[in-house]
């Protein structure tokens, strides 16, 4: 605080004795330095004067050469004590009298005097130097030399000096005496106000008042500002100071109130993760449920319909009518209940959200093919005809599981409902980024009234006269699944005009070439067996080749029977199919040529018909005899059945069923012994291990779900072991897989069959497969 | 710079000599050429180095007549012309006419006379009077008396015998000696200037003779 008084009080100050005391010095110096040139002027006027006396008074003496005169009158300049020295010099420059004060140069260098005039002086050391000429009627007689000391200047301006000095410290000293008053006035109240403002900033006491003063006006104004201005934050401050308390009430209310909120929120959230625990806990409860029930359902209705099967297949004694007839029942009463499960199962997994789908690009073309080969028998039963129209590169984005599922629902629909000898059309193409398919019927056609709920579950066609069969939720599973693929599945339908199920799904790009080929997979077999198709009808002769092509064969085609024989001897396949009701030439008479020359009577023929006479061509020599319509499981089965019979005997080792249902273990061994395998059996994880260890078994049939330990931990425990690594392993299991199981599966075993799906004709197909493979590996 | 051309044109060993110099040396040996330069130029009495007697006593007759004032009347009645007359054999020979040619004084040309007869002396403002006089100096000075006539001689005690400027010798020193009183009575004005100089200045008339 004092610093500050100080230093604005010392600034003033100085700035008053600082202007004063440079204006007196300036001023003194103006006066001296003008002093000092004028003195100088009238101290050279001077000695200008006495130097012309000197002359004139030497004009006689330089006149008449006497030197003593001159010199006499030189010495009259004893009387002026700044004179050091004077010379006369004769015009040669020649000196001609001389005195001296201070005895300085006798011969001084004389300054130069300017031509028209008399006089010049030099200025230096301290000393002036005068030539004077001598001058006699206009002529030059002689020159005066005059040296004087600047004594009286310098002495004058010491005086003068001392005087400025003295009149300075006197002006400086009433400067500071003055600006003393100036403080009082200006200073002090500035510092006054400096210590009001620090007493506001520091303590926040808005109640101060500055002192007023009445000059100088500018400082009353920032004094009276200043003042006013403090009262007026002292006013708003009150205010916001009330604001603030009330602000702070408010707050605080709201924070209790919030509190409460927060406690109601947190009651209700935890609520909500009880509900949401009971929630997972039912949804888990709902998974265990579904994948029990597949499970646990499947797993008897597969002993119904496995053993009325191998009933039906009378082996074990013919059956008489009656006999043959509920057989057939038990088998469709357990197919159809099969059926409804696996919807059912399917609907509840797509309602919970727990359909996963793998999706792939699917060749529409191909799955269109795959599709109308295997409804094909339903519909020659039926005389109906199935047509495709797809564009051979059209793809979707689908699981082709359940794309196919889709398609295969809606045909089958559509061949139910339509009378003998209906059309029955797939088609698909390509609109805008979208591949529209459709499935269409000439048949009667659905009421508008009910095209809308024939998507509902359990819904069946009131009107139709054929034999209602089906679960009634096909159509619901079918909708769905093509949601799930996001299309919309939708019908055009008017009664007696046929039936349009259409969908949209996106399009894939399309891939210009096929590559196809590379991703189906090939058996292991070294060469591909090669069969010859003998059928003069070219679409059943174009789907026989393509069901044989597709797993893996390679064919050859005969529309001319009588072409037959010389084919099958050029070629040697190593199996044939034979239609048998051709033109010109019957089937059994190629049979009979066949059989009869030796090139061709090795090679096994397989007749495919509709003439229902086994009998007939057993006796000819048939291997086999298949009446149409054909399944595909039904005709690889013949053709893999005829080939081990010719490739070589059946397999020394056994293969190892590990099943723990024994109804199921029992059908399945059935199944193998008909097909000629030795087999052994485990009921339970333990057991299986225990045998492969014991003696390594052919393959391996194996359930997943077993007591003990499971088919995962077998898998696992072999496929980690060198001696089983390499062991053939096909599961067979009613679970519903996830997809991480799924691919477990696929990973470590050959192949992977679902008991919900008809897997009986795959199955024994892939073994004889595997089997033979290995078997002339072996060989 | 005066005329420097000129200048270093007359002095070349002076050149030489600058150029040895240094800088600031330069302005003073410059400003002891131009004095030098300025004496010479003026110094029209100094070009002879040693001037013989007569110059000096020429060149003395015609300063004396500086330094005295003629009466008004004396002056008009000897017409246009300054005459500095001869009496006698001349010792002067050519030296008179070279140092006075062209000369004025008291504003009319001055003339050289030579006379023989000291009648003709009456005309003249200055007379000098030739040793070869001496036998008849009293006469000579009688005829001058009144006549307004300043009489200069070499003769020994010419001043004393009633001559107003008698020269005398001081070693080669050419000096001069004056009898005021002569001079005053023929109301010639002296100037107190040559009297300064004057080796000697007589105030009574005559004395003795």
């Amino acid at each position: 605080m004092f610093a500050q008084k100080h230093s604005i009080s010392r600034k003033l100050t100085w700035m008053n004795m600082l202007v004063s005391g440079a204006a007196l010095l300036l001023a003194c110096a103006a006066f001296i330095a003008f002093d000092m040139i004028t003195f100088r002027q009238a101290m050279l006027r001077n000695l200008s004067t006495q130097a012309q006396i000197i002359g004139a008074n030497s004009v006689s003496a330089l006149l008449f050469n006497d030197p003593q005169s001159a010199e006499k009158t030189l010495l009259a300049l004893k009387a002026a004590p700044n004179i050091l020295s004077a010379q006369v010099y004769l015009p040669d420059g020649r000196p001609f009298a001389s005195y001296s004060r201070d005895r300085g140069p006798h011969n001084p260098v004389l300054p130069p005097i300017p031509p028209g005039q008399t006089e010049t002086h030099r200025i230096e050391n301290g000393q002036i130097a005068l030539v004077r000429s001598i001058v006699l009627d206009g002529k030059p007689i002689g020159a005066v030399y005059i040296r004087s000391d600047l004594q009286e200047l310098q002495s004058r301006f010491q005086r003068y000096a001392a005087i400025a000095a003295i009149v300075l410290s006197a002006c400086l000293l009433a400067a500071l005496l003055i600006s003393s008053v100036f403080r009082r006035a200006v200073a002090e109240p500035i510092v006054d106000l400096s210590k009001i403002a620090k007493v506001v900033s520091q303590d926040k006491n808005y109640s101060v008042r500055a002192t007023p003063v009445r000059s100088p006006a500018e400082l009353a104004i920032l004094i009276d500002a200043f003042n006013e201005m403090l009262a007026q934050i002292q006013e708003s401050e009150g205010a916001l100071r009330m604001a603030r308390d009330e602000l702070e009430q408010r707050v605080r209310e709201r924070t209790a109130e919030l509190e409460t909120a927060k406690r109601e929120v947190e009651e209700f959230s935890r609520s909500i993760l009880l509900a949401k625990e009971e929630v997972e806990r039912g949804s888990r409860f709902k998974d265990q449920f579904l994948s029990t029930m597949s499970h646990e359902l499947r797993t008897p209705l597969n002993a119904v319909l496995g053993f009325s099967d191998l009933l039906a297949d009378e082996r074990y004694g013919p059956l008489n009518d009656r006999q043959q007839r509920y057989v057939a029942h038990i088998h469709t009463g357990g197919k159809h209940l099969l059926k409804l499960i696996s919807d059912i199962l399917d609907l509840s997994k797509i309602e919970a959200g727990r359909m996963e789908l793998a999706r792939e690009d699917v060749t529409v073309a191909s799955a269109f093919a795959e599709v109308i080969s295997a409804l094909y028998p339903l519909a020659e039963k039926k005389s109906q005809a199935l047509h495709q129209h797809a564009a051979p590169n059209l793809h979707v984005h689908a699981d082709a599981m359940r794309f196919k599922q889709v398609l295969m629902n809606l045909a089958g629909n559509a061949i139910k409902f339509t009378p003998e000898g209906g059309r029955i059309e797939l088609a698909a193409c390509q609109v805008d980024d979208q591949v529209r398919v459709e499935v269409r019927d000439n048949g009667p056609g659905i009421p508008a009234d009910q095209q809308q709920r024939i998507f509902e579950a359990f819904f069946r066609l009131t009107e139709t006269g054929s034999a209602t069969e089906g679960t009634g939720l096909g159509l619901a599973i079918t909708s769905r699944l093509v949601e799930l693929h996001g299309g919309k599945l939708e019908i055009e339908s008017r009664p007696g005009a046929g039936t349009c199920f259409y969908f949209s799904l996106p399009l894939v790009a399309i891939i210009p070439d096929e590559a196809a080929p590379a991703s189906i997979p090939m058996p292991r077999a070294p060469r591909a067996p090669r069969i010859l198709v003998v059928e003069d009808n070219p679409a059943t002769g174009q789907l026989i080749q393509s069901q044989l092509t597709s797993s893996g064969y390679e064919t050859l085609r005969c529309d001319k029977p009588e072409r037959a024989m010389e084919m099958a001897a050029e070629h040697q396949p190593d199996a044939i199919t034979l239609d048998l009701i051709m033109q010109p030439v019957h089937g059994l008479e190629v049979l009979l040529q066949l059989k009869n020359d030796p090139r061709t009577s090795m090679i096994p023929v397989i007749v495919v018909t509709i003439v229902d006479q086994p009998g007939v061509g057993t006796v000819l020599g048939a291997d086999e005899y298949l009446i149409k319509p054909v399944d595909k499981a039904t005709l690889l089965a013949a053709v893999e059945r005829c080939l081990r019979s010719r490739g070589g005997s059946a397999p020394a080792r056994t293969i190892l069923v590990v099943e723990d249902d024994v109804s199921t273990l029992e059908m399945i061994v059935e199944l193998l012994r008909v097909y000629g395998y030795a087999v052994s059996t485990a009921t339970d994880g333990a057991q299986a291990r225990a045998s492969v260890a014991q003696s390594l078994p052919e393959l391996v049939i194996l359930d997943l779900v077993l007591p003990k330990m499971s088919g995962f931990e077998l898998l696992a425990e072999w496929r980690s072991n060198p001696r089983t690594a390499d062991l053939s392993v096909f599961v067979l299991t009613s679970k519903d897989l996830t997809k991480e199981e799924e691919k477990y599966v696929h990973a470590h075993a050959e192949s992977l069959f679902r008991k919900q799906n008809s897997w009986r004709e795959p199955l024994i197909k892939q073994l004889e497969r595997v089997v033979t493979s290995t078997s002339l590996e072996n060989a | 710079m005066h005329r420097p051309n000129e200048t270093f044109g007359r002095q070349p060993n002076v050149q030489r000599h600058l150029c040895a110099r240094a800088r600031r040396g330069f302005l003073q040996f410059l400003t002891f050429i131009i004095a030098l330069v300025f004496f010479t130029a003026t110094g029209l009495l100094a070009q002879q180095a040693k001037p013989s007697e007569y110059q000096v006593k020429a060149a003395y007759l015609y300063n004396f007549g500086r330094f005295i004032k003629w009466p008004a009347g004396i002056a008009a009645s000897k017409g246009d012309s300054f005459p500095v007359c001869v009496l006698g054999r001349d010792p002067f020979g050519p030296i008179l006419d070279s140092t006075l040619a062209g000369e004025a004084l008291e504003g009319k040309p001055v003339v050289i006379r030579r006379i023989a007869k000291e009648q003709d002396a009456a005309d003249c403002r200055i007379l000098f009077v030739s040793s070869t006089e001496e036998h008849h100096l009293k006469e000579i000075l009688a005829a001058t008396d009144q006549a307004g006539v300043l009489t200069v001689s070499d003769i020994p005690g010419f001043s004393r015998r009633g001559g107003m400027i008698q020269f005398v010798m001081e070693g080669d020193r050419v000096r001069f000696e004056i009898n005021l009183a002569t001079a005053e009575s023929a109301k010639l004005v002296l100037s107190s200037e040559l009297l300064k100089v004057a080796a000697a200045v007589r105030r009574n008339a005559r004395s003795g003779d």
